[in-house]
């Protein structure tokens, strides 16, 4: 059997990824830094005229995001939950149910399903705004204005994005124990007061801090990285393009750091 | 044309400036000065050079060969905090009019107080609602540019541009796309605002016959450099070739249309 493999070729391309990767990198770098330099004009600005792009985004990414997380969070309680309960018993390790449940939903499910949620409903909601707004001058008429975009733009979704994130998270970890509990009871029964009980002596001060953590890191990110593809469009026909790269990014970026924090603190 | 200044000086100057962009020569070597209290028509056919003119005064247009000076500094030496805060200085009423399309009327004309003023919350309510009056725009203060008409979008796009009161006021194809009965109020308002003393009107077109009873200096544009500057009495006299061709839309002429 003949088996042709043009070396140089695959070689050239794999180069050509690794440097397209590392101009996107760059790219984005000095995007970040723009962003951080235009900070210096911030005394010029009133914040009042952020009040309502915060208000907005905070009722968008948070409030509006409530019903379809709490029916995943009462989902995915209910599955751990009733999974736990199950299974446990055989391995005679039923007594680690709590910290099982502050362990998957509190430490890791909660922050990680929310921060989907965001990326998925907001994360593309902003860039496709953003990428419309590019693309009918508006930006444009904002610098024009005198206005620094960087800031009016990017800083009150980022404020928006960690108060709807911690919020949400702290929903979604409630939802999750107490409304798992109601819907596994059905199946296997357990005393209120024994499962609330198992769960506040699995919780501990670190996992207040780490949903804190993770909040802010989500909240800059999310809006960070949709603002960014969002300005990328030169055309209409590349909207959808840039918009679905910034949901995909972003996730790729949340897991990687999800899984880099869990190593930090916890390993 | 005399172009001498009143002692307030010049508002803008624009010094041997040439702007190209992907290897297109568009500005070529203009030099230009514009007092305070002066208004100005820049006019010329398409890919003359008009639609650069108010990008290079803003410092919007990117890299250009001359030197553009605002209140006598040149607009190159601005860092980017320096470029902010100039352009609190002029009003720009864009083409597309530019308006936030998830703001509705009051908020697009309450933007610029609202970011730059010290005006509290109420007194900028109170300013822009008397815009709104002043402009006939009540009737649609709470709509979207979605649900505007033409008339509706330029004055709100003009109110927006004076809220902050500009010394300088640029405006770029304002009645192109207008049916010339529904401007009046916005012509009214522009006049009114021309005759302010020590304030400034540039006005780009394609229509200058429109402005003569605003503007009292012409100025246009051919293959980016300038071919005719005079005033209104003199744009009116069409004696310059350029200037005859263009309002005559003839063919024959100097300048050779597609």
């Amino acid at each position: 059997m003949y088996v042709s493999v043009n070396v140089p070729g695959f070689i050239k391309k794999i180069v050509q990824r690794i440097l397209s990767t590392w101009n996107g990198v760059q790219s984005f770098y000095f995007y970040v830094v723009s962003i951080i330099k235009s900070f210096k004009s911030i005394r010029y600005l009133r914040f009042r005229s952020l009040y309502s792009i915060v208000v907005n985004q905070t009722r968008f990414t948070g409030i509006d995001a409530l019903p379809l997380l709490m029916i995943i969070a009462l989902m995915l309680g209910g599955t751990v939950i009733i999974q736990a309960h199950t299974n446990f018993p055989k391995f005679g390790i039923e007594s680690f149910i709590g910290n099982l449940l502050v362990i998957i939903i509190a430490r890791e499910l909660g922050p990680l399903a929310t921060a989907m949620i965001v990326v998925s409903r907001s994360g593309s909601a902003i860039a496709a705004e953003i990428a419309t707004q590019t693309q009918n001058r508006e930006i444009l008429s904002l610098e024009l204005m005198g206005i620094d975009t960087k800031l009016y733009i990017i800083l009150p979704r980022i404020i928006a994005s960690i108060i709807a994130i911690f919020s949400l998270i702290i929903i979604f970890d409630i939802v999750a124990f107490f409304g798992g509990y109601l819907l596994s009871i059905s199946t296997v029964y357990i005393p209120i007061g024994v499962f609330i009980q198992t769960l506040l002596d699995a919780f501990s001060f670190n996992d207040l801090f780490l949903t804190i953590l993770k909040s802010l890191i989500y909240g800059i990110l999310i809006p960070l990285i949709a603002c960014y593809y969002g300005l990328k469009p030169r055309s209409n026909f590349e909207i959808p393009i840039y918009v679905s790269q910034a949901v995909v990014r972003t996730l790729l970026v949340i897991f990687v750091i999800n899984a880099f924090i869990s190593a930090l603190f916890y390993f | 044309m005399d172009t001498a200044c009143t002692p307030r000086g010049e508002i803008v100057t624009l010094e041997n400036v040439s702007y190209s962009y992907e290897g297109n020569r568009l500005i070529n070597d203009i030099s230009i000065s514009i007092c305070l209290g002066e208004d100005i028509v820049f006019f010329g056919a398409e890919n003359s050079g008009i639609d650069f003119i108010c990008q290079l005064i803003v410092n919007a247009a990117g890299e250009f060969e001359g030197d553009v000076f605002f209140d006598g500094r040149p607009i190159k030496d601005f860092d980017e905090i320096e470029v902010h805060n100039f352009r609190k200085g002029f009003g720009y009423l864009q083409r597309n009019f530019g308006l936030i399309n998830n703001m509705d009327v009051f908020e697009n004309i309450a933007l610029p107080l609202r970011y730059h003023s010290r005006l509290t919350s109420r007194e900028v309510d109170e300013r822009v609602e008397s815009m709104v009056e002043y402009l006939k725009l009540e009737h649609c203060a709470r709509r979207r540019p979605v649900h505007l008409s033409s008339s509706e979008l330029l004055r709100t796009s003009y109110g927006r541009s004076i809220a902050l009161d500009p010394d300088l006021l640029l405006i770029e194809h304002p009645l192109e796309e207008q049916c010339l009965l529904n401007v009046q109020v916005f012509m009214s308002a522009l006049q009114n605002r021309a005759f302010a003393p020590h304030k400034s009107v540039i006005i780009i077109t394609y229509r200058p016959e429109l402005y003569t009873e605003i503007s009292e200096r012409f100025v246009m544009l051919h293959e980016g450099r300038i071919v005719f500057d005079g005033s209104t009495d003199e744009f009116a006299r069409a004696e310059n070739p350029y200037v005859k061709q263009f309002l005559q839309a003839s063919i024959d002429g100097p300048m050779q249309m597609l």
